[in-house]
């Protein structure tokens, strides 16, 4: 077989370093993003700077510029972010179809295995790339070079923040021997507490297990442990045409609140994105779940689910009210509000002879291809379903 | 119009205003009386009977009755005294009757009562039976109420209007929703949502409800009317007793004289001599003459257990309070001390000018405690309930709500609420004002929602939130006792009345106080574990206050795990008195009191021959046994007699009122009587401003001389016990969970006995600590996470034999997972390891549940464990680290030996003595600590450290205080920097700086 090359990109605290492009008055400064107009935000994204000083993501604002008091604190703006990743995205289609990316995270797995003849050996395209996006965009990602994207993952991790890394093939165990567990990606918590209880704190210590003993403690789980710890991962590079499955919108609160109208007005929102979506791809969905993250860390998911599926705002909210009233079960304020949308199929194109629609649904689905029309050309917020209460202020992101 | 119907905060989670505040808002509106009718109780009876006297109101005794199935309601007022018990009946029926029914309920309690209603099915119920039942139509006209109105009226039936409010004005609504918010478990602005469209009714005026009723004029007369029927003005039963239920028929008085000629015998032999005789004579008369008999007789039976042979035996127990100044007590073993020879006077219990019926109070063992009140709670079916607490919204409780009401995270909650004191000072300043302005809380922003948080719990502040269970209050009466006071069933599922302890005291019902007291405990459990040692103590003819051994313990302060006398307060005071005598104890053990500081530095000059005056020139001989100061609770009443011309009774009533809440009117009365009193014999007006000041010391809590000699008796015990046996004894104070310290100090006093604590091993263990000679060993109690059941379990299997290895302890014990890692990192299964790698031991429990859950298919093969792989043994920190999670303490070495790096220049806590009035620096690990406010109402703190060599003591002064309050908590390990200082032998630091030590 084939030995696979995946480069791996990671930009740390991208949020950061696309306001840094922006405004090159802001390198060099302890810098955090959150949403300013709320009395209990919390930290979006921080520098590396205000890392050193003790701020994290999720940090509430008030805390996080007491112990870093000199940051200049910045609002997000998601949509740039989007823009500065298309941008990225866009200079590493030119390299390969095989692109496997976050939301508007920095993050970017790219397998270049075979593209020696057109571009070079991989260490050079991870070079130019890099060249190119520092020089066009003006970020500095980080790049690894491996055989899998677990050994380049682990490679990124290692020389976080700025760096590159080459792993050559055959070298994954001895390179992934000295380094600690911790940091081995999709290990769980639980896991990672049990090998710290077995004194196995090194990858190499766990790689001295032979996949029998594991099971001991691991279960099924072993081999997947067996694997990583031999730096063996045969994933593919997977790309998002591939891997769509569901619809995703989510809503973080500025402030957080436990306010049912107010928190019901958001999942009109967003089911109104996520319909107009589906609408727009002639798709339906069968199951909505809805994700609540509350302000003391825990978060709870529920769904509701049709048979049939639908893509009519009016269904779907419905079945989002459900999902949302089991999913809501203490008083404790909500962080964020996500929609997800899945078991998906195409719209049948094909009219019934005897349409099961009454006349209330016919004048549904038509008011809502005029809100769509309308949206399309004067944006999302222009137009909307009563609700009592308007929408609260916060971050708004749509992955689909 | 007579509001009919109102509720005050006793309506839990209901109402918002007190009985006082509803009283003086019926008087600002010119209402002749008040019905108070809180739903399912009598909770506020004796504070509305009370504030409607103030107010000159006519009450109207009443309750709201539910039907917990149907959900309906009725609202009873009492008309005479039967109608008064058939309401206690009726509420205790409500609360312990399994089926409760609002329709057959009034069959058999309706006499002296009336009935208002609003449903038409039970109105026509009780109308055949016969009920005086009045249809209640509300606050506001209504189509429903014109209709009940019409039907009332068709079947001869009185309609009334009713306030039918739980607030006292419209303005409480936002409390209001805060307190459904709570009750529901629901968010504020859920509530607040609903309460605008159906907001709760509040005590309007007459006029108001006259205008708000103008088409149906006739419901507000009627009201006076249905009023003028309930004349009864509240209970009076005088003072109920507890009934004796001797063997035969022998009167009680004479049960009591030979039980206690008996019990003199038993104490004194034969001959008695004349005081013996003397004193019990006299007691016994007053004790007759006031009808106390067969309260001694009682509380003498609770004493000793009656066994299935139905011979009494009697319990490990400490008399306290002023019952042990009674000889007859002491006689029928009540109480532990001899009035006679610590000279305790009989009439601080009893005497016949006395009108208020004085408490006798027992400890027993903390864990005897609640068989001792199941015995007594089933002796006296239907006739005994316990008293209850009712429990109001402090600070820390209502920020705590409120802030769940508001959906704040617990983390945030906890992070405001554990920085508040637990002692709080009301004053002008809003909460917000108050808790911003404490060194705790430097820096804290409270900005939006925590404003309105703060804002809103502070309406909640003393509103009743529930009911619990007194500490050890008992009533028992002769008639049932429902018929008194309504009874429900407590969370833990003893009976308790309705009324808390001053409403009880107020009723007239007799309590009896069975309190739990661990160092009994620990006595109990020391004395067992060297019972058949040559030196063990014959606790017949026991003395241990003559012991020398024992004085030079406490004399040195060396009483960590000694009743009464361990707080770092009491060591130093014991120290700078360097006495060790029971007499001086007993007047520390009382001298020791908040208020107090400035007498006890007194003290201590006199005590060691510093000259001194009587307070005045006309006191005499008074207070010359306490260096002519004020210790004892009796003191104030002597110095009232002596000087102010009091007589037994006033002066008594003038000790009494210090130790209430609601004192402020009532003492201002006595300090004039006082100031009268002594002006008319002469005294010195600045003599008597400093003896009223000294006084006042004895506000919050003070103790009288019998329970303080009674506590010492039980102090010199103890202390016996550690300096004679202090394996024993430390085993016996960890056993019993301590007392002020946590078991982590204890563990640290154990090492500095030269005690060396064993790990806990499964194969040697037991639930409790063991100590002999040299060592004491970890009990499993205190391996964290292993369940009572696991425990018992592990011992009766290790009874029946030995754990021959990991597979047989696992096989048998059937541990948890959590329970295995505990043991574990605890060390409990080292002895069950042949390498004494504790990361094998975890691989090999992981083997055995793969193997079990494998074997549960083939159950007929036992599991067999492989050997573990090679797994690296665990670093000596982390080892360390683990086994301090699980046992709260290291068996080996102190932690801060961790941080020894850190130790150069520093000086050790047993060197303090060589660098008296010298600024120092030391490590020092944080035990406990104890805030004080200064005169000047600066908040400053005296915390207890030690090191791996001792404890010390420190004082940080408000301004350190201030500037450090943020990082100090219990557990952590500090250097400290400050000023030795020496009071009379005693050593402290005054601390001018310290910091978190890290690694």
């Amino acid at each position: 077989m084939k030995e696979r090359s995946v480069i791996h990109f990671n930009v740390a605290d991208f949020a950061v370093s696309v306001e840094r492009v922006v405004d090159s008055g802001l390198r060099a400064r302890p810098l955090i993003i959150a949403p300013l107009q709320a009395a209990r935000a919390v930290v979006y994204d921080m520098s590396e700077e205000a890392f050193r000083d003790g701020v994290r993501k999720g940090m509430a604002l008030r805390q996080a510029t007491k112990i870093c008091r000199g940051a200049t604190l910045l609002a997000p703006r998601p949509a740039l972010y989007q823009k500065a990743m298309t941008a990225f995205l866009k200079e590493v289609q030119n390299y390969s179809p095989l692109i496997e990316s976050g939301f508007a995270d920095g993050h970017l797995f790219v397998d270049v295995t075979g593209t020696h003849r057109l571009h070079g050996p991989p260490p050079d395209i991870g070079l130019r790339i890099r060249r190119y996006v520092r020089t066009h965009l003006g970020i500095n990602p980080i790049w690894t070079l491996g055989t899998s994207k677990l050994v380049s993952k682990v490679a990124s991790r290692l020389v976080k923040p700025v760096g590159e890394y080459i792993v050559s093939p055959g070298d994954e165990a001895l390179f992934l021997a000295p380094l600690p567990v911790a940091l081995l990606p999709g290990l769980t918590r639980q896991e990672l507490r049990k090998l710290e209880e077995f004194h196995l704190t090194t990858v190499g210590a766990l790689a001295g297990l032979s996949r029998q003993q594991l099971k001991v403690p691991f279960g099924s789980r072993s081999d997947y442990l067996h694997d990583i710890s031999q730096g063996i991962d045969d994933s593919a590079v997977s790309t998002s045409s591939s891997t769509t499955q569901t619809v995703d919108c989510e809503q973080s609160f500025a402030d957080d609140t436990n306010d049912r109208q107010e928190v019901e007005a958001v999942v009109v929102d967003l089911v109104s994105r996520a319909g107009q979506y589906l609408r727009a791809r002639r798709q339906v969905a069968r199951r909505v779940g809805v994700w609540l993250r509350y302000s003391d860390g825990s978060h709870v998911v529920r769904q509701a689910s049709r048979r049939v599926g639908s893509n009519s705002d009016f269904v779907l909210h419905n079945l989002a009210l459900s999902a949302l009233q089991r999913a809501w079960v203490k008083r404790t304020r909500l962080r964020s509000c996500r929609l997800v949308c899945d078991r998906l199929h195409k719209q049948s194109p094909q009219l019934l002879l005897f349409p099961d629609k009454g006349i209330k649904e016919r004048r549904q689905e038509k008011l809502l291809g005029a809100m769509d029309t309308i949206r399309n050309r004067f944006g999302h917020q222009l137009i909307r379903l009563g609700s009592r209460s308007s929408m609260a202020d916060g971050v708004r992101s749509t992955i689909h | 119009m007579f509001p009919l119907r109102v509720r005050s905060y006793y309506s839990l989670l209901q109402g918002t205003s007190s009985p006082a505040t509803l009283c003086r808002q019926a008087k600002r509106y010119g209402y002749t009386g008040l019905a108070l009718t809180d739903r399912d109780n009598l909770y506020g009876l004796w504070s509305f009977l009370k504030n409607c006297k103030n107010e000159g109101l006519r009450p109207v005794i009443g309750a709201e009755i539910t039907d917990p199935a149907s959900k309906k309601c009725i609202t009873c007022l009492v008309r005479n005294r039967k109608g008064y018990s058939n309401l206690c009946f009726l509420l205790t029926e409500r609360h312990m009757g399994k089926k409760f029914n609002l329709a057959t309920a009034l069959q058999k309690y309706a006499e002296g009562l009336v009935v208002l209603c609003r449903d038409y099915q039970l109105l026509n119920n009780y109308s055949r039976q016969g009920v005086e039942v009045v249809a209640d139509l509300g606050s506001r006209p209504t189509e429903t109420g014109r209709l009940l109105r019409t039907w009332a009226k068709e079947n001869d039936i009185v309609s009334v209007a009713t306030p039918d409010s739980d607030m006292a004005e419209e303005g409480d609504f936002q409390l209001s929703c805060l307190l459904r918010a709570v009750g529901e478990g629901a968010t504020i602005s859920e509530v607040r949502r609903k309460g605008e469209n159906e907001k709760p009714g509040w005590l309007a005026g007459p006029q108001e409800y006259r205008d708000r009723f103008a088409v149906w004029p006739e419901l507000a007369a009627a009201t006076e009317r249905v009023a003028a029927r309930c004349c009864y003005t509240g209970p009076d039963f005088g003072v109920v007793m507890p009934p004796w239920r001797g063997d035969d028929d022998k009167p009680a008085g004479l049960a009591l004289r030979q039980k206690a000629f008996c019990g003199a015998r038993r104490r004194y032999g034969d001959d008695l001599g004349e005081p013996v005789v003397e004193r019990l004579e006299h007691e016994l008369s007053t004790i007759e003459l006031m009808g106390f008999s067969s309260y001694f007789l009682v509380v003498r039976d609770i004493v000793h257990r009656k066994g299935k042979d139905g011979r009494r035996t009697k319990r490990r127990i400490c008399g306290r309070g002023s019952a042990a100044a009674s000889l007859v007590a002491y006689c029928l073993d009540i109480t532990n001390i001899c009035p006679l020879k610590y000279n305790l006077y009989f009439e601080r219990f009893l005497n016949p000018g006395r009108s208020d019926p004085p408490d006798i109070d027992i400890d027993f063992s903390w864990d005897e405690r609640d068989d001792v009140l199941t015995e007594v709670l089933s002796d006296f079916n239907g006739h005994a309930a316990m008293v209850c607490n009712h429990v109001f919204f402090k600070p820390r409780m209502a920020i705590r709500e409120t802030a769940r009401a508001f959906g704040l995270p617990g983390y945030e909650i906890s992070e405001v609420t554990r920085r508040l004191p637990w002692v709080y000072k009301h004053g002008e300043e809003s909460l917000e004002q108050r808790i911003s302005s404490l060194a705790t809380f430097r820096g804290r922003d409270f900005s939006q929602p925590w404003l309105e948080v703060l804002t809103l719990a502070e309406k909640l502040i003393g509103v009743p939130r529930y009911l619990s269970v007194h500490p050890g209050g008992v009533v028992i009466t002769p008639e049932p006792i429902s018929s008194y006071v309504p009874v429900e069933r407590a969370q833990k599922g003893v009976p308790i009345i309705q009324w808390e302890k001053d409403g009880t005291e107020e009723a007239g019902l007799v309590k009896i106080d069975i309190l739990g007291n661990r160092s009994l405990g620990v006595i109990r459990d020391c004395l067992h574990a060297v019972a058949g040692n040559d030196k063990a103590p014959d606790e017949v003819s026991w003395q241990p206050e003559d012991d020398a051994a024992t004085k030079l313990t406490v004399a040195e302060g060396e009483t960590m795990g000694c009743f009464y006398i361990e707080s770092p307060a009491m060591r130093l005071l014991q120290k700078k008195a360097a006495s060790g005598d029971f007499e001086q104890l007993v007047i520390q053990s009382s001298i020791i009191r908040p208020a107090a500081n400035e007498f006890v530095r007194e003290y201590v000059r006199r005590l060691h021959g510093g000259s001194w005056q009587p307070l005045c020139a006309e006191i005499g001989d008074v207070l010359d046994e306490t260096y002519g100061l004020m210790v004892y609770q009796e003191d104030v009443s002597r110095v009232a007699v002596a000087l102010a011309g009091f007589s037994h009774s006033q002066a008594d009533g003038l000790r009494k009122v210090m130790s209430k809440k609601d004192k402020k009117l009532r003492l201002a009365n006595y300090r004039e009587r006082f100031f009268a009193g002594c002006a008319a014999c002469k005294v010195d007006l600045a003599d008597v401003e400093r003896m009223w000041q000294m006084m006042m010391s004895f506000d919050g809590y003070s103790f009288c001389k019998p329970h303080s000699a009674s506590y010492a008796r039980v102090s010199y015990q103890a202390a016996y016990l550690k300096r004679h046996f202090p394996a024993e004894f430390m085993a016996a104070v960890i056993s019993n969970q301590g007392g002020y310290y946590s078991i982590f100090a204890y563990v640290s006093e154990a090492k500095r006995l030269g005690l060396k604590i064993l790990h806990p091993d499964v194969r040697e263990s037991e639930i409790r600590w063991i100590g002999k000679e040299a060592w004491i060993r970890v009990g499993l109690q205190n391996v964290q996470g292993l369940s009572t059941v696991f425990q018992k379990r592990l011992i009766r299997e290790r009874g029946k034999r030995q754990f021959s290895g990991l597979e047989d302890f696992f096989t048998r014990t059937k541990p948890a997972d959590n329970e295995v890692c505990a043991l574990i990192h605890g060390g409990g299964l080292d002895g069950l390891s042949e390498t004494g790698n504790r990361s094998a031991l975890l691989w090999q429990w992981a083997s055995f549940q793969r193997a079990r859950k494998s074997a549960s298919h083939h159950s007929l093969f036992e599991v067999i464990l492989p050997p573990p792989p090679l797994l690296p043994i665990p670093d000596q920190r982390t080892r360390l680290r683990r086994e301090f999670r699980v046992l709260g303490f290291l068996c080996d070495m102190h932690p801060l030996q961790f941080f020894a790096h850190r130790g150069r220049g520093l000086v050790k806590a047993c060197d303090l003595s060589n660098h008296k009035g010298r600024r120092v620096e030391l490590a020092g690990w944080l035990l406990n600590g104890k805030l004080v406010s200064t005169s000047n109402g600066e908040v400053m703190e005296f915390l207890t450290f030690e090191d791996e060599t001792a404890l010390f003591e420190t004082t940080f002064f408000p301004d350190v205080y201030s500037r450090y309050a943020t990082i100090l908590t219990s557990g952590k390990p500090y250097i400290l920097g400050g000023l030795v200082e020496e009071d009379y032998g005693a050593l402290t630091l005054t601390v001018h700086g310290i910091q978190l030590l890290r690694r």
